[in-house]
């Protein structure tokens, strides 16, 4: 019954905060110097025109009869429409939002997954080279800049070695031949994952080995290792089925979070990488502001970061009774 | 699996592994290099185009590639920049007493096979008139009356003589009657007309141009085949035999402009349609593959004041900062040599429009000597210092609060700039502008900020000292000079962004854009820009030379123009090699 009540009363919680983030970002954008009739700076646009734009985009309208337009578009699931496309924004936040959660969840889950493999054997060796190395190695490439490395890797693997594509998702000339299949289609997105992926991964697996090693360290202290040691199992098995599962947990919290944050891509590997996600979208519909599709893009993130919070906090409480806020 | 052990199954993962990899580089290369067999043009863009529709088509990348499929009647001649007949028949016949334009249509199709005929052009100028197509708009809503006595004749009578009609008027795309007519009617029943049509979706453009949309997958590539109704087809135009001799056109978008060049050396693309940077000039003229072409724009990038407001209604001052600024060291150190240095308004290129009979501020001094030329304007218009920039005994030193002919002091001022992540080139100047107005005592700042927020600050607010803008890529018709300039353009949103008002260039202007013999107009025109020059409400800085990029080896027969070898020429007369 508290259980209840206590997910009741973070639910009523997160709709409230979400409101209040869907009316800042409301006021947010059009507080902002510029406005998308202005950044059109082509002589053929007379005042005129400009003035016809804003009526047609709506903008001449009061500020509170916008607010209650945007919050009918919001509550209907439209979004309404794209300055700069002329498309419902809701087609095109479909169009781009696959694109980056293959992207951006798998580079999580292969970083995931290499960062506990290696933390676990940097615990095990802790102070030893292999210890240093790994650490050293972790620090280094998440501290590295992101577009500086991924630069570097098209630099080398695209155009050096020419092993992988510079740029973009897939190749015009698997998609326009009329024979390719699935397969060869999957293989071709999957090709030019590779760079994209491996940068994201460089960047990532390091947080996961760190966290892995010192959950890890601490799980080492356990009185259960000892007494596996006692029973004369294997190193190996203790490490890999009595320490790793136990301290792999707040590697999965992490994890999880993370894979809720994909959805949001990365504006810069997008960019660079030109790969058609909502990262790239975002900063192009901020840039021109193009309020409707920029509003829909923050709210979605606010949406799904809000309630993967809520999730997380719920799974907490039904874990561990102690917890109520 | 039965009968597997575990070291077997790790075993045979590792080799569906190391299999998929191997396949995923296998597919790679040779795919590229069946491509690279087609006669397919292969286009690097830095931006996707945002729409095919070609009323909603303002973005640059829009307009690149529907440019390709939407054709005007008239375009400009590569080599002498004269309209010529395009999809008109002859040149138009202009009837002084009835005001009216008199165009003969060629025999041409629709992409969907359809005759194109003086139905659609006539049907083209009553929809933007009847919807009020922005960017169109202006161009046609002096036009009467339109008339089409056979299919291949249209009649366009003016209210007014408008001397734009032929240059603006008549090279606005046209659509086809029939795929715009139903759209037209479904609009009018919707509370917003225009809205609804510039937010409708175009997936098939039917278009009379050398290419045609085959497909476009959004955020990656769109493709654009050869038209085989194109009725240039075979034909010669200005002595020119029209192709297209290539099959397509593919545009591959890219994010940097690193990729994009990087892309052109690898071979992926063809060409990568936008002007290289200098610092990537030297890296590619060392590559053999790599052809670059340098041609002249139709562009001016300028310092603007606000005239509405002292002390920059004083045209003293205003000259006495034109002398300071040293237009050769902009070109020679910030363009890294890839520019023009601008005298007028209008950019040299466009030969027949531009004045070169306009006054020449500091031309061919030196720093001292500016300084002392500036100082000397500001000393007899009653301007003093604290520490005059000049000394007694005709030294130059730095100069340190100036004070105004009315005796107050000069408040500190500012210069908006874009700042150096948008265009590194007029941040620059902004600094350097700054530094030099320094010398002489005057308190300038350089001020970057985001692109948005200048134009909103300068052509919405008007709230501003100075500015540095530009225009990339101004229209050959010198009507602009007009818009930017006459006082009724100086209110909210309008293109006289330096309040600019000169009653004798107001008339001036008037008459230049009624004047229909174009000896007359450019008379008009030559003295706007000496006016505009004498009162400097804008000092024009440079206009940047384009360089383009084209592999080697692929195709030839790219046509230079004013704007580059990005032209529907090139486009029109590429072959394979």
């Amino acid at each position: 019954m508290e259980l209840r009540r206590y997910i009741v009363r973070r639910m009523i919680q997160v709709i409230i905060i979400f409101f209040v983030i869907l009316t800042v970002l409301f006021l947010l954008f059009r507080w902002a110097p510029g406005d998308p009739v202005s950044m059109m700076v082509d002589p053929d646009m007379t005042q005129e025109d400009a003035e016809i734009l804003i009526v047609q985009l709506g903008l001449d309208q009061p500020i509170g009869v916008q607010y209650f337009i945007y919050l009918k578009n919001f509550f209907t699931g439209h979004f309404g429409f794209s300055f700069h496309y002329g498309e419902p924004v809701v087609d095109i936040i479909w169009n781009r939002l696959p694109n980056t959660i293959l992207l951006f969840t798998t580079s999580i889950i292969l970083s995931a997954f290499v960062g506990v493999f290696l933390g676990k054997i940097a615990s095990w060796h802790k102070g030893k080279k292999t210890d240093s190395l790994m650490t050293i190695g972790a620090l280094v490439t998440h501290t590295l800049f992101l577009p500086w490395l991924a630069l570097i890797l098209i630099w080398v693997f695209g155009y050096k070695f020419g092993w992988f594509p510079i740029n973009g998702m897939i190749s015009e000339e698997v998609w326009l031949d009329p024979e390719a299949g699935f397969i060869a289609k999957a293989i071709d997105v999957m090709y030019h994952m590779v760079l994209p992926l491996f940068t994201l991964f460089l960047i990532h697996f390091g947080a996961y080995l760190l966290i892995m090693r010192s959950s890890m360290l601490e799980t080492l202290k356990e009185d259960y290792i000892l007494t596996a040691r006692a029973k004369g199992l294997e190193e190996k098995m203790i490490r890999d089925h009595h320490a790793a599962p136990n301290a792999a947990l707040p590697v999965v919290t992490s994890v999880g979070l993370s894979l809720a944050f994909s959805i949001n891509g990365g504006a810069l590997t997008e960019t660079v990488f030109t790969w058609p996600g909502i990262g790239r979208e975002l900063v192009s519909s901020v840039s021109q502001n193009d309020y409707p599709l920029a509003l829909a893009c923050f709210l979605m993130i606010a949406g799904v970061v809000l309630v993967s919070n809520l999730v997380v906090d719920v799974l907490y409480a039904y874990l561990d009774p102690r917890i109520r806020y | 699996m039965p009968g597997i052990n575990a070291k077997q199954r790790r075993s045979s993962c590792r080799w569906v592994l190391i299999l998929a990899c191997a396949a995923m580089l296998l597919t790679g290369s040779p795919l590229a290099s069946t491509a690279s067999a087609a006669n397919i043009l292969k286009m690097g863009l830095l931006q996707e185009p945002k729409t095919l529709n070609v009323w909603r088509a303002s973005d640059r990348w829009s307009r690149k590639v529907v440019g390709l499929m939407y054709q005007p009647l008239y375009v400009r001649d590569p080599e002498t920049l004269k309209l010529i007949p395009w999809l008109a028949a002859e040149p138009p016949q202009f009837d002084e007493k009835t005001l009216c334009y008199t165009v003969k249509i060629r025999p041409a199709k629709w992409s969907d096979g359809a005759e194109l005929t003086s139905e659609d052009v006539a049907f083209t100028a009553r929809f933007i008139n009847e919807f009020k197509v922005p960017r169109y708009r202006s161009k046609w809503n002096f036009v009467k009356k339109i008339e089409t006595p056979d299919k291949h004749t249209v009649k366009f009578y003016l209210k007014e003589p408008k001397a734009i009609f032929v240059s603006r008027s008549l090279t606005t795309p046209i659509v086809q009657k029939k795929e715009w007519t139903k759209l037209a009617e479904e609009a009018r029943k919707t509370k917003k007309p225009l809205k609804r049509l510039l937010n409708e979706k175009i997936k098939r453009p039917v278009s009379s141009g050398p290419f045609v949309l085959k497909e476009w997958r959004q955020g990656t590539f769109l493709y654009l085949e050869k038209n085989k109704y194109f009725f240039g087809t075979g034909k010669k135009v200005q002595g020119r035999l029209l192709g297209p001799y290539i099959d397509g056109v593919i545009f591959k978008i890219f994010g940097t402009s690193d990729a994009s060049i990087l892309s052109l050396k690898k071979g992926s693309i063809d060409m990568f349609w936008w002007g290289i940077q200098p610092g990537y000039i030297e890296d590619l003229r060392a590559n053999p593959d790599i052809e670059l072409f340098q041609n002249e724009k139709s562009a001016i990038y300028y310092m603007g004041f606000n005239v509405r407001k002292a002390p920059f209604n004083d045209v003293n001052l205003r000259r006495a900062i034109a002398t300071l600024v040293d237009e050769d060291f902009i070109i020679k150190r910030i363009l890294q040599g890839y520019g023009i240095r601008m005298y007028s308004i209008v950019p040299p290129g466009n030969a027949f429009w531009y004045c070169p009979d306009v006054p020449r501020y500091g031309e061919g001094l030196d720093r001292e000597a500016r300084i002392k030329k500036a100082f000397g304007i500001l000393r007899d218009a009653g301007y003093t210092w604290e520490v005059p920039p000049v000394d007694g005994s005709g030294k130059v030193v730095n100069g340190e609060g100036i004070i105004l002919p009315d005796g107050k002091p000069m408040e500190k001022f500012t210069i908006l700039t874009p700042p150096a992540d948008y265009d590194p080139h007029r941040a620059m100047c902004g600094m350097m502008m700054q530094e030099w107005l320094r010398m002489l005592g005057i308190p300038a700042f350089s001020k970057p900020m985001a692109f948005g927020a200048l134009l909103q600050q300068v052509k919405v607010r008007h709230d501003f000292d100075s500015f540095i803008l530009g225009y990339g890529s101004l229209s050959l018709d010198p009507d602009y000079l007009r818009n930017f300039f006459i006082s009724t353009n100086d209110k909210k949103r309008g293109w006289n962004m330096s309040g600019y008002n000169n009653p004798h260039f107001d008339k001036i202007a008037n008459e230049s854009a009624s004047a229909m013999n174009r000896d007359k107009r450019r008379s008009l025109i030559w003295e706007m820009q000496k006016i505009i020059i004498g009162d400097v409400p804008y000092i024009p800085l440079y206009d940047p030379k384009l360089i383009e990029a084209v592999r080697k080896g692929r195709f030839t027969g790219w046509v230079q123009m004013l704007g580059g070898v990005g032209n529907i020429w090139s486009f029109c007369q590429l072959k394979p090699m």
